[in-house]
């Protein structure tokens, strides 16, 4: 009886992972002689037949609909990563406007007194040719057309 | 796209089946498996392509199963849920149920009833092993779960579908 055991957990086996050909050749000698083992793998094998028996029919136009969903949300997809894309130029930009500012306005401080400027000349030089350009061009970011932001 | 196109074409009916098997209603199947393409659009780049493409999308479709299973029992629960994850992939009834449909034999219309009050974990196994055709690595993939058991899910359930076929059976070969 043990033996039996042993043998219907060797058949198991046989169907659902390698076993070597001295273990089915080993099977193969047992269930000669022994009815209930060779009932057992019939019955193995049948179970696992009627398994591969379930036919599904699918839906016609399932494959199109879902290629067509795909199509609608790798456009939703890359259009956000475009927006993605501009708000970080953008954020980019306007953090180098102000940062070149601040280092353009610190070296022009500095030229004051040999070029004869006062503090406030700075300032509005600083302000009129380097942070408003700068800042304007990092606007323009935001309000260019689509593909016309030459970062898409 | 081209090459999602192609996967869909190669593996969208072996995925509703799946999700069939899971859900026991094509609606959920069909939705599900829409949801799964999506998310394989989106987590593209987490995918080994040294490794078969049917497991992961398989791992994928049966998370997302579990997940939309729990929302739906959520929403109509009187009753506290079951903690396991696993638990979740209970079949509601339905009439026929998807075994019953697809058996094209005798004797898948015969497992299809024990099919049907098989426990989910061995029923997933089994469809898996002799349906799919997976191997018992990518099995372990998809259910999460080691090998020894995922084989002894296998066996387990073979032995209750073996039942099927009882004693004085004339049907045998």
């Amino acid at each position: 009886m043990e033996g039996d055991k042993r043998f219907r957990e060797l058949i198991d086996r046989s169907f659902v992972e390698e076993v070597s050909e001295g273990e089915r050749q080993l099977i193969h000698d047992h269930i000669r002689d022994c009815d209930g083992c060779k009932r057992y793998l019939e019955l193995t094998a049948r179970t696992i037949r009627g398994l591969r028996e379930f036919t599904f029919t699918s839906e016609p136009d399932s494959n199109a609909q879902v290629r067509e969903i795909l199509a609608h949300h790798t456009e939703t997809m890359r259009q956000h990563n475009v927006q993605f894309k501009v708000w970080a130029a953008f954020a980019g930009a306007l953090s180098m406007s102000i940062v070149g500012s601040a280092l353009v306005y610190q070296v022009a401080k500095l030229l004051t007194v040999p070029m004869y400027f006062d503090t406030a000349e700075v300032q509005v030089g600083v302000l009129v040719f380097w942070l408003l350009p700068s800042f304007c061009s990092a606007l323009r970011l935001l309000a260019a057309p689509g593909e016309n932001r030459g970062i898409a | 796209m081209e090459l999602l196109a192609d996967l869909v074409e190669r593996c969208q009916h072996r995925l509703v089946r799946y999700l069939l098997y899971l859900t026991g209603r094509r609606e959920y199947a069909e939705d599900l498996a829409q949801e799964t393409w999506i998310r394989v659009l989106q987590r593209g780049s987490q995918y080994n392509g040294r490794q078969r493409f049917d497991p992961w999308l398989f791992a994928i479709a049966r998370n997302l199963a579990i997940d939309y299973l729990r929302k739906k029992r959520r929403a109509v629960a009187t009753v506290s849920l079951p903690n396991d994850r696993d638990a979740m992939l209970l079949l509601p009834s339905s009439d026929p149920s998807p075994f019953e449909a697809a058996a094209r034999s005798e004797d898948a219309m015969r497992l299809a009833g024990r099919l049907q009050i098989l426990p989910p974990l061995y029923r997933e196994a089994l469809l898996l092993r002799f349906q799919e055709d997976l191997s018992l690595a990518e099995m372990a993939q998809v259910l999460g779960a080691p090998t020894t058991t995922v084989t002894s899910r296998i066996y387990r359930g073979l032995a209750a579908l073996r039942s099927a076929f009882g004693e004085g059976d004339s049907h045998g070969g």
